[in-house]
């Protein structure tokens, strides 16, 4: 996991709201104190309830794909702001921020998902507090 | 109140980099029954609510709880890593529901007054027609009985199974909650809803929160299965709690 974290250029310390989640609790399964950037090819959106879910493929050092996942809000809200299954599409390049899962699996909660031309999507998977 | 709404809507759902207008809820007078009852029906957006002491939204500062010897003690000793039962597709129980940002869908009649809630689809039932409480086992959602004070709502549930939270961050509370909702509604297109926490094994006087609810007359209430993906359950990141 560490080389595909360093691959990445990554782990900003960023102050920012944390993303809470309806459906459960961010503390079980979230470390708000690990933040990560990743940069990778989507390879899956899976674009179902409770939570969104985005694949990527991050090279490490050695330009090899390290498969990551990362958890995003519930389709009902993002359908409910303008975005569908098809707002990001499979092979995109794309720049996820979010926060480590706490099991050190290659698993992530997504505050942020940026498209290679800067534009978000998804805008963040929820509201901020529930540790 | 203001904050929180733009907060959740630049992180909970994105509307600016969609490109999405701010919606305006209608204006008008409060809509009656036929009986001249006030009508609560329609699909309501609820600010999301993950932690009740910050009555004043995400960056307020908490209230202290007024908690007993025992209520402090399960707040201390909460850690939803160890189990989490929402996370778990378990009933979010009445208050959690009600805390969640999915909208929830109010379908009144002369007899039930009826909350219809997004979050995993759950509702409940709440007879207006001046009946007592059930004599029957405890629920995750308690028992609702409503009656009126005027022009406004009063909804008492009793009987929680005890299993569930207060809210996403878990505060904590028993068996012996007491759980009463007031609605009203001052116009068109809004709620003024206060709940009081009366529970005295957990909490040592009763303590309140007051939202508002916006009329949604541009959303449907949409499918929620919890169960689907839930992939954080099967992988393992989440456990199931202890019964």
């Amino acid at each position: 996991m560490n080389s595909g974290i360093r691959a990445a250029g990554l782990l900003a310390l960023i102050a920012v709201a944390l993303p809470a989640i309806a459906h459960h609790s961010f503390s079980a399964e979230f470390n708000d104190k690990t933040t990560i950037t990743l940069t990778g090819a989507v390879t899956k959106v899976e674009w179902f309830n409770p939570h969104i879910w985005v694949y990527l493929d991050v090279k490490d050092a050695e330009g090899k794909p390290q498969h990551w996942q990362c958890e995003g809000g519930a389709p009902n809200t993002l359908v409910r702001n303008g975005w569908t299954k098809n707002s990001l599409k499979q092979g995109e390049e794309i720049t996820i921020d979010g926060y480590l899962a706490k099991d050190g699996s290659k698993t992530c909660n997504a505050r942020k998902v940026t498209l290679a031309d800067g534009k978000n999507v998804f805008a963040g998977s929820s509201a901020p507090t529930a540790k | 109140m203001r904050n929180t709404s733009l907060l959740s809507c630049l992180l909970l759902a994105g509307c600016i980099a969609s490109g999405q207008p701010a919606y305006k809820p209608p204006s008008g007078p409060t809509p009656r029954t036929a009986s001249g009852k006030v009508d609560f029906s329609g699909v309501w957006q609820k600010p999301y609510a993950p932690d009740m002491t910050k009555v004043g939204g995400a960056d307020s500062k908490p209230m202290e709880l007024p908690f007993t010897e025992w209520g402090l003690g399960e707040w201390k000793s909460y850690h939803p890593e160890d189990g989490d039962y929402t996370g778990a597709c378990l009933p979010f129980g009445l208050s959690r529901s009600i805390n969640t940002p999915e909208p929830m869908q109010i379908v009144q009649t002369e007899k039930y007054f009826t909350l219809l809630f997004e979050q995993n689809n759950w509702y409940t039932v709440v007879p207006i027609d001046g009946r007592k409480h059930r004599e029957i086992d405890p629920t995750w959602f308690g028992d609702s009985v409503g009656r009126w004070e005027g022009d406004t709502l009063v909804i008492d549930t009793v009987n929680f199974n005890g299993k569930t939270r207060l809210d996403t961050i878990g505060h904590p509370h028993s068996d012996q909650l007491h759980y009463i909702q007031r609605y009203s509604r001052p116009d068109l297109g809004h709620i003024t809803w206060e709940v009081t926490i009366d529970d005295p094994k957990t909490y040592t006087k009763p303590w309140k929160n007051t939202r508002t609810f916006t009329l949604r007359t541009d959303w449907e209430m949409m499918e929620y299965s919890c169960e689907e993906n839930n992939k954080s359950l099967w992988e393992g990141r989440i456990k199931i709690p202890k019964q």
